[in-house]
């Protein structure tokens, strides 16, 4: 079970990363609040038709969820707008480190600590290692981007 | 100034985590789709407000636009409803390290080729290795 969540995740990863480059050529006519604006409403009316067909849920229940459950929604548009406030000052390839690197460490510590009832999963050595890797893999990132940058920028 | 963004950034980063964690409490009290569809829903109006008192750009653009740019949204959901899913299996950590594996390899590919409008980035030695110490660290995270 658990394999099988794991590429499933990778494909909504590949997804996501497909849809920054098609967004990022979509806002260069459009701006981004604009861009940002239609993939909610072309992803809502999408949901809409699968809920139509195969929900299995109760989508009236979200009048009785717990209001810190809902409080989400505000926290996927401040990364939104905190993304786009760090790009004009740092770039992009700077804040996306940083974004990776705060999204990573703060998932190991939701884990360990189990909060918003999730499952507990305590940051033991095996885990500090895993961190170590994903700092060394964010340094060849940084070291690969900007060797790009330069071959890109040296004359022909 | 800029130090002030680093901050940003990171509690960008911080937002995503704390976003999938609850979500998947929300998704298994309301269903997977059904949480998608609260966000992206909640989303629109969150961003259409924006618009409406922020938006500087150009909307109408979007009737002529090649209609491949017109993707966004379907592809976000797919990642969305991918790590509300997962969440509640394997944990927040787990999650997090995969889906940024499946951005890496599918962001460096779609440079490499110039794909969807992006600029052609090669692919090099220092990304690839990322990619490899990447997944050492999803091992040692499962």
């Amino acid at each position: 079970m658990g394999i099988i969540m794991i590429l499933f995740t990778l494909i909504g990863g590949i997804t996501l990363s497909a849809q920054s480059a098609i967004n990022g050529s979509f806002s260069r006519k459009a701006g981004t609040i604009e861009t940002t604006f239609l993939t909610f409403i072309t992803g809502s009316m999408f949901l809409a038709l699968i809920i139509l067909f195969f929900g299995q849920g109760d989508i009236f229940a979200i009048f009785d969820a717990p209001l810190w459950q809902l409080s989400a929604v505000f926290l996927g548009v401040l990364f939104l707008l905190f993304n786009v406030f760090a790009v004009t000052k740092i770039g992009v390839i700077a804040t996306s480190i940083t974004v990776i690197i705060g999204q990573l460490v703060i998932s190991v510590v939701i884990d360990h600590f189990g909060w918003f009832n999730s499952l507990i999963i305590p940051l033991d050595t095996k885990r500090w290692f895993a961190l170590l890797f994903m700092l060394i893999a964010l340094y060849f990132i940084f070291k690969g981007n900007k060797r790009s940058i330069e071959e890109a920028n040296k004359p022909e | 100034m800029r130090f002030i963004a680093y901050i940003f950034a990171l509690l960008a980063g911080m937002a995503l985590s704390f976003e999938g964690a609850i979500y998947g409490e929300l998704g298994k009290n309301i269903g997977k789709l059904e949480t998608s569809f609260y966000n992206f829903i909640v989303g629109a109006i969150i961003l259409g407000l924006l618009w409406l008192f922020f938006g500087r750009g150009n909307l109408s653009y979007v009737v002529k636009a090649p209609k491949w740019s017109l993707l966004g949204g379907v592809l976000g959901v797919v990642y969305l409803t991918a790590i509300v899913i997962s969440i509640p299996f394997v944990g927040v950590g787990i999650t997090m390290v995969a889906v940024i594996i499946g951005q890496l390899i599918m962001s460096m590919v779609i440079e490499h080729f110039g794909w969807l409008g992006t600029n052609k980035v090669k692919m090099n030695r220092e990304k690839v290795l990322a990619v490899i110490s990447m997944m050492i660290a999803l091992i040692l995270v499962n």
